[in-house]
């Protein structure tokens, strides 16, 4: 059951950024939201709509950036021709996030803003060394997943501040996204991507810690699975101990690693 | 900008071809308006965590877990659920297909399997049995009947792609 509350319907930017708060939170599809203030862990007096605001749900090229709009949803940005074309293995993860309904209603930015340690986007986002775009009504600032992934439900985003857009680097990293996942959400996720600039062996390991870690070098042969899996501290749940998602760490790095070696690529 | 400061609003939205105005307090879900304020039951409530599916409607052509999405949020909007599937006393071809297929054993699963089964075929009218498994991964049924289900949904496609069904 929910609480009561209030909702305002903002049709500018500008307005929602005058709107939230930290008693007044932003939703779009509330797929994350609801489920929260259901359990009563947020009990907002007012929500903000943001989905009246058609600027938050573009996706264009600027420069050498991908920039999508926080209220895009998961199914959106699959089915996206100009993502699949620029980045295919973001297009291939947001196509096998949650389920129909989710990847329906469930935005890139609600995913990231909420930070569910077991998010598929902030992997493969940590992968692609994308920036998230903050904004509030006294500016703006950019920052990376690692800065702005803070811990399992907390993020570096002010209340006042609104996730306005995500950007990928273009070209996008090129990889495989390998998950292990008996309910909603993975209980490990392992993304092995070759990138253009800077190291280009990328690893990233995601769902089975409190945030994802990256690992990346020169050459796939510099990663040692067993003590990249040794390395991570493991949440245990209902889907398996630390040593069970230890060992499944180790072995879907292996696997990932092997495929991307192997020239296969989602997306 | 809108009705801020109230804890409801009237919404008027299109609810299986009828056009419908209601006051609704904004912690409504819809599960709550359709089947305590319209009195359309057929959609079920389960899990309330969008992870069953017995709750699933379609807003706009778009499935959602009316357990998990707010009444008010349907203004202006049309909302599909599965009492609007029947043509009178002839049954939708999905509807047709899940009787013929023996695809249900105790119904309650039905009506979100039924509902997302036309968002699959709206957006693929051909689907294989992994694109079907895929689509409906998000709604379980307890009694496990699913290999009818997943041939019920490809006949039905099969008879709609022939008939020119939408």
């Amino acid at each position: 059951m929910l609480g009561t509350f209030t909702v305002s319907r903002p049709t500018e930017l500008g307005q929602a950024l005058d709107l939230i708060g930290e008693e007044s939170l932003a939703y779009w599809g509330g797929t994350e939201l609801f489920l929260a203030m259901k359990m009563q862990l947020l009990m907002p007096g007012n929500l903000v709509d943001l989905k009246g605001i058609p600027q938050l749900r573009e996706i264009r090229m600027s420069g050498d950036e991908l920039v999508i709009g926080a209220g895009t949803t998961h199914d959106e940005i699959a089915t996206d021709p100009g993502v699949r074309g620029a980045a295919g293995l973001l297009s291939s993860v947001t196509s096998r996030v949650g389920n129909s309904r989710v990847r329906a209603q469930g935005t890139i930015g609600g995913n990231l803003c909420f930070a569910e340690p077991r998010s598929d986007l902030a992997t493969v986002l940590l992968a692609l060394d994308a920036m998230v775009q903050l904004q509030s009504s006294s500016g703006e600032r950019r920052l990376s997943i690692t800065e702005f992934l803070l811990g399992p439900y907390w993020t570096a985003r002010e209340p006042e501040e609104l996730l306005v857009a995500v950007c990928v680097p273009i070209p996008a990293a090129t990889g495989v996204y390998l998950k292990f996942q008996f309910t909603e959400r993975p209980s490990v996720a392992v993304t092995a991507v070759v990138s253009d600039g800077g190291q280009p062996c990328r690893l990233a390991i995601g769902a089975v810690a409190d945030v994802p870690a990256l690992h990346t070098a020169e050459s796939w042969d510099e990663f040692d699975a067993a003590s990249i899996a040794a390395g991570i501290e493991p949440v245990p749940d209902l889907t398996g101990s630390v040593t069970y998602k230890r060992h499944l760490t180790e072995v879907l790095v292996k696997k990932a690693i092997a495929a991307v070696r192997a020239g296969e690529r989602d997306g | 900008m809108a009705d801020g400061g109230e804890l409801g609003r009237t919404v008027r939205a299109n609810v299986n071809g009828t056009e419908v105005s209601r006051y609704v307090a904004n912690r409504s879900t819809l599960a709550q308006f359709l089947r305590d304020d319209l009195g359309l039951t057929g959609t079920k409530v389960s899990c309330e965590l969008q992870v069953c599916g017995v709750c699933s409607v379609l807003v706009d052509g778009s499935p959602v877990s009316a357990c998990t999405y707010l009444a008010v949020d349907i203004d202006g909007r049309k909302v599909e659920t599965v009492e609007g599937l029947a043509d009178g006393d002839t049954l939708h071809p999905l509807q047709q297909a899940f009787v013929e297929e023996f695809a249900l054993q105790c119904g309650f699963c039905t009506p979100g399997f039924l509902m997302m089964s036309v968002a699959l075929l709206r957006r693929n009218p051909d689907p294989s049995e992994e694109d079907v498994k895929e689509y409906l991964d998000g709604n379980i049924c307890r009694c496990t009947g699913y290999r009818p289900i997943v041939e019920a949904v490809q006949l039905a496609a099969t008879r709609m792609r022939e008939d020119g069904h939408v």
